[in-house]
């Protein structure tokens, strides 16, 4: 669904992604794992149209889609969800997931997306006349992947779902982004908690200085020794898997 | 050791509690001082409040959708207020306004002359933004350096606007004889018809600025840009039209207030530097980048303006609303409405 072609690019004159290749199967999980500084948001980021891509290809569904502007890449069906707490905090619940919905042009389809959203996250539901800046983390976190979920897209990337959550509010999210695949979407997924990502993903992707190091099934991902030292540090976060 | 001290929210208010309760003795125990004279102090303040309110409005607008602040917003007042004379001679001048309404045809003229200073210099803002200011977006604006340029871009541009305006119109003060029928009495107060049509499209057009912002869903688009252009990238708006949009809203609701304006004094090149100023330090006291706070910027600066000119001297005039934004800016940093940073992605 999403193929991404010796992918370099870069913020200013940084050059941090240094040729990525990637493929996202239609309808699976997928995991892009790394540590700090790797470049795994800025895939991210080129893929959704926010910084430009130097040189290479990312096509989604076949059509290219690199350096299009943003709200076309959104249009397309492929939503990308920033690194948590990135809403609007000065808007009402409701009024933050439909704007996640901007790109809609009929009233009742953005009811029946609010609906849905409610019914995957329903403590939205119960704060949606709250203003955004009073939630709590991890019910940001579900805003932020409610609202990238209202514009009916076929894939959506988050960005580290569980950085900075108590482990059962990342379980109940992670749960919640399995339904969310069941329902027909695909997911890519990038995220530092690694042992979780690889229990939820079909097919990982491990990146070191911008290009991808290692990939496989996560299963077989989740007992290499090759990731767990040469890339993650070593030890640690695999070991007791 | 300086920069470390700061009053506390309930100080600043205590503060500017005691701030305008001296205010208030004061020009309480002015000679000048009547019910009358309070009266139309308040007609008056709220008059010339709503102008600086638009005006201000535009410049919170912008400091929110570009994170700069526009040094040029006072021309397109001024162009606005040459477009809506342009128009309104134009028509009153012909027969056809005559033949059709004789006797409201001074009416029928300004509105049209109203309708024609927001229409035209909203597209005026949108051509002069996705122009000159656009390379300078494109290269990163706001805090940046393309952004420093843009604010060297905005005092460039209202030299470059006046001279355009010298040329067309040459220097000369023009009278603004907007035939809007006789003063009407308010509460003993003898109104010209001018000042209520200030006051009642003023609030027209922010009624439906506010309805706009808030219950449409372009209104939407506008404010989430205007919080966060990453984030409305994100969810799929086109940004860049949006901008455009706003700079486009600003400079609309700029050109309207010159038109009401402008049959009040006279319409000449020079009447943009103080408004912009004006408006600035309304935008100021009400907290720069809220709207509602620029309005209630305006009408407070509108008030004390009219009131220190009339119960202490008029000759200051022009120096009040800067002394009131000099006290709130040492006592209130944040200005009524403003947050203490405005977080950005």
């Amino acid at each position: 669904m999403l193929k991404i072609n010796s992918l370099i690019s870069g913020y200013g004159s940084v050059q941090i992604l240094n040729g990525a290749n990637m493929k996202v199967e239609a309808q699976s999980i997928v995991a892009l794992l790394g540590g700090n500084g790797t470049g795994k948001s800025t895939i991210l980021k080129a893929c959704s149209g926010l910084i430009r891509s130097w040189s290479g290809s990312i096509s989604f569904n076949g059509e290219e889609i690199h350096n299009k502007p943003p709200h076309k890449i959104v249009e397309k069906g492929l939503v990308q969800v920033t690194q948590g707490k990135d809403v609007f905090p000065a808007m009402s619940v409701i009024e933050n997931l439909r704007l996640g919905g901007f790109v809609l042009n009929s009233k009742q389809k953005l009811e029946d997306n609010l609906q849905k959203v409610f019914d995957y996250f329903p403590r939205l539901d119960e704060r949606k006349n709250q203003l955004a800046a009073t939630l709590s983390g991890g019910e940001l976190q579900m805003l932020c992947i409610g609202r990238g979920l209202m514009s009916n897209p076929k894939m959506i990337m988050l960005d580290e779902p569980s950085a900075a959550l108590a482990p059962q509010i990342v379980l109940d999210i992670f749960k919640n982004i399995n339904r969310i695949r069941k329902d027909g979407l695909t997911v890519l997924v990038v995220e530092q908690n690694v042992r979780m990502a690889l229990l939820l993903a079909d097919y990982g992707y491990v990146i070191k200085d911008g290009v991808i190091k290692v990939e496989g099934d996560s299963k077989k991902l989740m007992y290499d020794d090759t990731v767990k030292d040469s890339y993650l540090g070593g030890g640690g976060t695999t070991a007791n898997v | 050791m300086f920069k470390t001290f700061k009053f506390t929210r309930k100080v600043e208010n205590i503060l500017m509690l005691i701030f305008t309760a001296i205010f208030l003795v004061y020009i309480s125990l002015s000679p000048d001082m009547n019910i009358d004279s309070l009266k139309g102090v308040l007609i008056i303040g709220v008059t010339v409040g709503i102008i600086y309110g638009l005006v201000a409005v535009g410049i919170s607008l912008i400091y929110t959708g570009l994170d700069v602040v526009n040094f040029s917003h006072g021309e397109f007042f001024m162009i606005g207020a040459f477009t809506g004379l342009t128009v309104y001679n134009f028509l009153v001048d012909g027969e056809l306004i005559y033949a059709i309404f004789p006797e409201a045809y001074g009416v029928v003229g300004y509105v049209i002359g109203l309708f024609f200073a927001f229409v035209l210099m909203g597209l005026f803002g949108v051509f002069i933004e996705r122009v000159f200011l656009r390379p300078l977006t494109k290269k990163g604006g706001g805090y940046t350096v393309a952004g420093m340029g843009i604010i060297i871009c905005g005092f460039g541009l209202s030299v470059i606007l006046q001279n355009v305006a010298y040329l067309i119109w040459n220097p000369t003060a023009h009278p603004f004889h907007a035939d809007l029928g006789l003063p009407i009495n308010i509460a003993g107060i003898t109104l010209p018809m001018t000042y209520l049509w200030m006051l009642v499209t003023g609030f027209v057009v922010a009624g439906a600025l506010y309805f706009f912002l808030n219950k449409t869903k372009m209104g939407l688009g506008v404010r989430a840009v205007a919080f966060s252009k990453d984030i409305s990238n994100l969810v799929g708006i086109n940004v860049p039209l949006y901008i455009s949009i706003i700079f486009g809203i600003a400079c609309a609701l700029a050109g309207i207030a010159g038109t009401l304006v402008g049959p009040t004094y006279q319409v000449v090149v020079y009447m943009g530097y103080i408004i912009l100023l004006k408006a600035f330090a309304s935008a100021v006291v009400g907290g720069f980048g809220s709207l509602p706070g620029a309005i209630v910027g305006g009408f407070t600066v509108g008030l004390f303006e009219t009131a220190c000119s009339f119960f202490i001297s008029g000759s200051h005039k022009d120096a009040y609303a800067f002394l009131l934004m000099v006290v709130v800016l040492l006592i209130k940093p944040t200005g009524f409405f403003g947050v203490q940073v405005k977080m950005k992605a």
